[in-house]
């Protein structure tokens, strides 16, 4: 550690101790021994009762035997991919009983590996969604099938006979098969078009990569094979393109186990503080306006060094508005770039066709092209086309569109033009609506055919050209909806189904036409995923014929943005663009940066706080002259003070019952200029209301009371062997007898240096586990259930921010604070190091977890309801629902240790070092955490226990936690 | 509820639960269901079947060996024989009936262990623990009753007695006779059971 001071919440920073009374963490019940054992007789009493004969139960088997895999009460997984957004990550599905439990990474993915996201893991209760539509719609009526389809198949009869325009607007689709029904599709009409609309775009990228490529396309980036990643502003890691993937090729290029001692490393210029900034080596803190001269002057430079011809405009370029520091931070990325030359990767986060051109002349001056940038196999992900959408609402306002079908997207909520789109929406004849739920769109439209569930579902994803997966259904249609292919194939007069388009679309375009297509159908499903090998070809040619007018424009919006107050529109890492704002687990997740759940916020900067006498939770009135919002106030460090950064995704009216009226809709704020969407509004102006609200925010919940208990050193010190340095010592002093393992003793590794802050694993162990949502009100009262609490920490004055993530679970201590205290032995150690326990025995005296040294215990204040049968179908069987008045907390999953022990011994072997996989550690997309034997020599787990950068939390204690972390290292270097 | 009014009924239900409980001649112990042997729809007895006909328990509850659950078979199993078998039967007819009406037969279920713990069959039958262990003789019943408890304490017993399961080469099950420091008794770990 270089002896700079750690702080979790702002107030905090000045603070010697953070102001939580130890003594009542948890509220003290209102209540005297005498009448609580008094009222325990009354329970027991009524147990007895209802225990004198237990309620008739029923067995129903099959009635024809399924297949011989199919074994009841054994898990199945098949290979699909995630719905949640575009990026298509591969997944496997877990079903147990024939319903679908659990999504977990596929480690035969080509391109995400083992990884999914906090979203990918919502998905499972967003199938058991009781808020979906049950049946096709007519207006608000219920209908069957066949009428809904006889009547939109008449009109659109008329519509063929009449001529007109036929619309289908969707969100990226990247299911080649599907792309060909919606052609097939609109093939019937005279005037019929696909349009693609994301309501948090990258268009820019698309159409600045036209100019100056000559091809419309977002390529793949590779953040594994950059040595120097410079971003302006593109929260890679949280939110851009395809975060999975990206954080696990950026955590392969930092990972410092087994004796490495390379890592890449990473800049970011920023306004707002995002989850890649917060991981980056250096971070430089810049208003809108510096953000854009900094990556002009960038461009200038690195032409400059690297000898390449560039347009007088950025030749010529002088910055007005960034000040000597910042222009000497700027050439020192640039000389670091030229250095790593063709090794580099700079990238925007802006949806500025401009700034994306400049950059493309960066990455290209530098020869990134082929090295970190590839065109030559583009993503299909986040294909919206911003104009095509524009066209499209000026067409229906202007009565020309004759019918619409929209599938996917919510327009209505999320297009920053809400109201042109509406009155244009009501201008079409033929509103169709393929959307699962009657959202803020579907509600006006005249039919509403239900799309099932991706996991109800057959489908297929290119996410990159050449990479191929499958989506299989793991479960039949809930309800009756139909996948929304289907719905289209029907339309256009075709009766399959779709899986048998999907495989003749497979055999005619996909495979090889020699190719065996039953043996390589079957290998890709089980697989997940296909790959076609491409040769290597050229990348196409750069043409800088654009670049100095983009420079220009360039600079005047920098002028215009400079000393101007701006709002940034930004996605959650949880809530994204909002299509999921109806599911509780993202609600309640806690943002990594912000640690607030259940409600989106206006960040504001101290400085800009504290100017307009600004406490965290006091409501503001932010307004660009035509958008007008009030939001609570967070005050938000690393942030600048220029900004006032929102979350989109909230404010849903027509969502559902857990995501109605959560947050403002700050989508009002977008613009549409130059071509794309933008996501800055300046000329901004805030004033405070008066009003203040609470957060429903875990950030001092649950602290370990200032204690330094994370670990950071630089690259430069880890190499020269300081890592190793200071306490290690593992007292072997105890008045504790030791334990004696035999067969096992579990533990774990959290590489700090792997870990972003992405809350995957939070969200894995809620759907693992069967952890209960407990609503805004009582994350206020600190009685959120998550097992894992990722604390994020910051470091340095607002300048510089620095944050650092750790993931705390209970640690599994081998002097166990908890177990000594339990007076009825419901936590008691396992023979093979875990802290068991045992709910069926717990009373809730709570005593093992004020007495937790980790604060990792959580206490079921209610019996949270199950009462919704369709969202109960989600729990785990494995796991026990708890009850009102249990303690519980993370025992390694010992679930899966279980099951894993017993398939071991059933076939008479050992149990294979790293067949046991923790949820959390399962799905991290960076592979932070190794779970594994401690007795087995050879384990990973042991292996990575004697890296020099392992330690423990609190060793003063002597608790033995089994486990521990190995420390964050930062590549401060200049290269 | 107020304290007064919860003291008030705590003691009322107390006392008619007492008379309530000790009223009923089958009780014994809370919550115990030795000997329940309901009705079943289908008078199937497994006298006949494992008893007379020696079928092996798993020809049917072939789940046993991979599951922690050990299945009942489908309609379609006790087809396989029984379409040729007894097919005027009306205990039987009732099955071709559910097969070809597509209507499941709803079994009551007889050993129900509370949803807190997590029985593994396959666990036992590979270890070579007979069926009758727990179940009892049920080649004779002619329907099935609960033979023992299933209280804890029979998990318990036996676990503290039971040594390391390990197969030999040709795969038969080896109790170990004594603990060595590798090979530990089968598991009293809380967690073993209830997680």
């Amino acid at each position: 550690m270089n002896g700079e001071k750690l702080w979790k919440i702002f107030q905090q920073q000045d603070a010697d101790r953070d102001s939580v009374d130890l003594v009542n963490i948890e509220p003290r019940a209102a209540m005297s021994r005498r009448t609580f054992i008094e009222l325990i007789g009354f329970s027991a009493a009524a147990a007895a009762l209802a225990g004198c004969r237990a309620p008739e139960q029923k067995i129903i088997p099959f009635i024809t035997q399924p297949m011989a895999e199919f074994t009841p009460g054994v898990g199945l997984f098949y290979a699909s991919t995630c719905g949640g957004c575009s990026a298509s990550c591969g997944a496997l599905v877990k079903v147990r009983d024939g319903r679908p439990i659990k999504l977990e990474g596929n480690d035969l993915h080509p391109l995400t590996g083992g990884g999914l996201c906090a979203v990918a893991h919502a998905m499972v209760f967003e199938l058991y969604d009781s808020d979906r539509l049950r049946q096709p719609m007519r207006g608000s009526q219920a209908a069957t099938w066949d009428e809904v389809d006889a009547e939109i198949k008449k009109q659109l009869d008329g519509i063929k006979q009449n001529g007109g325009k036929v619309r289908v607007l969707t969100s990226t689709i990247t299911s080649p098969t599907t792309l060909a029904v919606i052609e097939k599709f609109l093939t019937q009409f005279t005037d019929g078009k696909h349009i693609t609309y994301d309501a948090v775009s990258t268009a820019a990228i698309r159409k600045a990569h036209l100019k100056t490529h000559g091809r419309e396309a977002i390529p793949s980036y590779k953040f594994d094979a950059a040595k120097l990643i410079v971003s302006f502003g593109a929260d890679f890691l949280g939110t851009w393109i395809a975060p999975v993937e990206f954080t696990r090729g950026y955590s392969q290029a930092r990972n410092l186990r087994d004796g490495r001692h390379e890592m890449s490393r990473h800049i970011q210029f920023e306004s707002r503080l995002t989850l890649a900034g917060s991981n980056a080596d250096r971070r430089v803190k810049v208003s809108p306006a510096e953000e854009i001269e900094s990556l002009l002057l960038l461009a200038k430079l690195v032409a400059a060094k690297t000898g390449q011809q560039a347009p007088a405009e950025i030749a010529s370029f002088n910055p007005t508005n960034l000040n000597p520091r910042l222009q000497q931070v700027v050439e020192q990325t640039a000389n670091e770039l030229v250095k790593l030359k063709g090794a580099s990767l700079v990238v925007s986060g802006a949806n500025d066709t401009d700034a994306q051109v400049v950059v493309n002349f960066i990455n290209n001056a530098l020869g990134n092209y082929g090295a970190t940038v590839d065109l030559n196999a583009p993503s299909a992900q986040k294909q919206g086309d911003d104009e095509a959408m524009a066209e499209l609402v000026r067409e229906m306002n202007a009565g020309e569109v004759k019918a619409l079908i929209i599938s996917g997207v919510n327009p209505a909520y999320d297009h920053f033009a809400r109201n042109e789109f509406t009155s244009g929406f009501a201008k079409v004849p033929l509103k169709i609506s393929l959307n699962p739920t009657r959202d803020e769109t579907s509600a006006n439209a005249d039919f509403i055919c239900p799309q099932s569930h991706f996991l109800e579902s057959w489908n297929d994803a290119e996410p990159r050209r050449g990479t191929f997966s499958l989506s299989q259904p793991t479960i039949a249609p809930l309800f009756q909806t139909r996948a929304y292919q289907e719905s289209l194939l029907r339309w256009s007069g075709d009766e399959r189904n779709f899986y048998n388009v999907l495989r003749e679309h497979w055999k005619e375009n996909i495979f090889a036409k020699d190719a065996n297509f039953d043996e390589l159908w079957d290998k890709s499903l089980e697989s997940g995923a296909y790959t076609i090998e491409r040769t290597a070809a050229a990348q196409p040619a750069f043409a800088s014929s654009d670049v100095g007018n983009a420079a220009t424009r360039l600079k005047t919006r920098a002028m215009t943005l400079a000393g101007k107050l701006t709002v940034a529109l930004y996605e959650k890492i949880l809530m994204r663009d909002g299509a999921h704002a109806n599911n509780p687990w993202l609600q309640e997740l806690p943002d990594p940066i912000t640690k607030i759940t259940w409600d989106n916020y206006a960040s504001v900067s101290p400085a800009l706080a504290e100017k307009l006498q600004l406490e965290e939770g006091s409501v503001v009135r932010v307004s660009n002259g035509a958008t007008t919002i009030e939001l609570p106030a967070h005050i938000q460090t690393g942030q600048h003070d220029d900004v006032i950064a929102i979350a989109v995704g909230y404010g849903r009216t027509h969502a559902g019952k857990a995501g109605n009226n959560i947050g403002a809709n700050a989508y009002p704020f977008v613009s549409f200029d130059n071509g794309t969407f933008q996501y800055l509004a300046n000329g901004a102006s805030i004033e405070k209301t008066g009003a203040k609200i609470e957060f429903a925010s875990t950030q001092r919940h649950h602290t370990l009371d200032g204690r330094p208990i994370i670990k950071e050193f630089t690259l430069a010190e880890f190499i020269s062997g300081h890592a190793g340095e200071g306490e290690r010592e593992r007292q072997s002093q105890s008045i504790w007898k030791d334990h004696a393992y035999g067969e096992h003793k579990w533990g774990m590794v959290v590489d700090l240096n792997a870990c972003t802050g992405c809350s995957a694993c939070i969200l894995s162990c809620q759907a693992e586990n069967n952890v209960p949502v407990v609503g805004r009100e009582e994350v206020r009262r600190q009685r959120e259930m998550h097992w894992i609490r990722l604390d994020r920490y910051f470091e340095g004055d607002g300048e510089t921010t620095k944050v650092v993530y750790q993931p705390v679970m209970c640690a599994q201590c081998d002097n166990a604070s908890c177990e000594s205290v339990c007076p009825v032995l419901a936590t008691v150690h396992s023979s093979e190091g875990l802290n068991m326990q045992v709910y069926n025995r717990c009373v809730g005296t709570r005593y093992c977890a004020n007495n937790c040294a980790y604060k990792v215990r959580r206490f079921n204040w209610f019996d949270y309801p199950h009462d919704d049968e369709i969202a109960n179908l989600a729990l785990n069987p494995d796991v026990t629902v708890r009850t009102r008045g249990v303690m519980e907390k993370c025992t390694f999953c010992v679930q899966r240790i279980e099951e894993k022990k017993i398939l071991a011994r059933n076939e008479g072997r050992a149990i294979r070092d790293g067949e046991i996989q923790t949820a959390c550690q399962q799905s991290c997309p960076a592979q932070a955490i190794t779970f594994g034997d401690l007795v087995d020599q050879e384990s990973r787990a042991n292996h990575l226990k004697h890296d020099e950068r392992d330690y423990i939390l609190l060793p003063e204690l002597n608790l033995r936690p089994a486990i521990s972390y190995l420390a964050k290292v930062r590549n401060t270097e200049e290269a | 509820m107020s304290l007064r009014t919860a003291r008030i009924v705590s003691l009322v239900v107390t006392v008619v639960g007492a008379i309530v409980l000790l009223q009923n001649a089958t009780f014994s112990w809370l919550g115990n269901q030795q000997g329940y042997e309901p009705v079943q729809p289908i008078a199937f007895s497994h006298k006949i079947h494992a008893g007379d006909n020696q079928i092996s328990c798993l020809y049917c509850h072939s789940a046993a060996e991979k599951s922690r659950v050990a299945g009942i078979p489908a309609a379609s199993v006790c087809m396989n024989c029984h379409s040729q078998i007894r097919k005027d039967s009306p205990e039987v007819q009732k099955i071709a009936a559910a097969l070809s009406d597509n209507k499941p037969i709803q079994w009551v279920r007889v050993h129900d262990l509370p949803d807190h713990v997590a029985f593994n069959h396959s666990r036992h039958v590979s270890a070579g623990i007979k069926c009758q262990q727990c179940h009892g003789p049920v080649e004779t019943m002619e329907r099935v009753a609960q033979f023992d408890s299933l209280f804890m304490g029979t998990c318990v017993s036996c676990h503290r007695t039971h040594r390391e399961v390990t197969l030999d080469k040709t795969g038969k099950p080896v109790i170990a006779k004594e603990a060595t420091p590798k090979r530990l008794m089968a598991s009293t770990d809380c967690s073993v059971c209830h997680h």
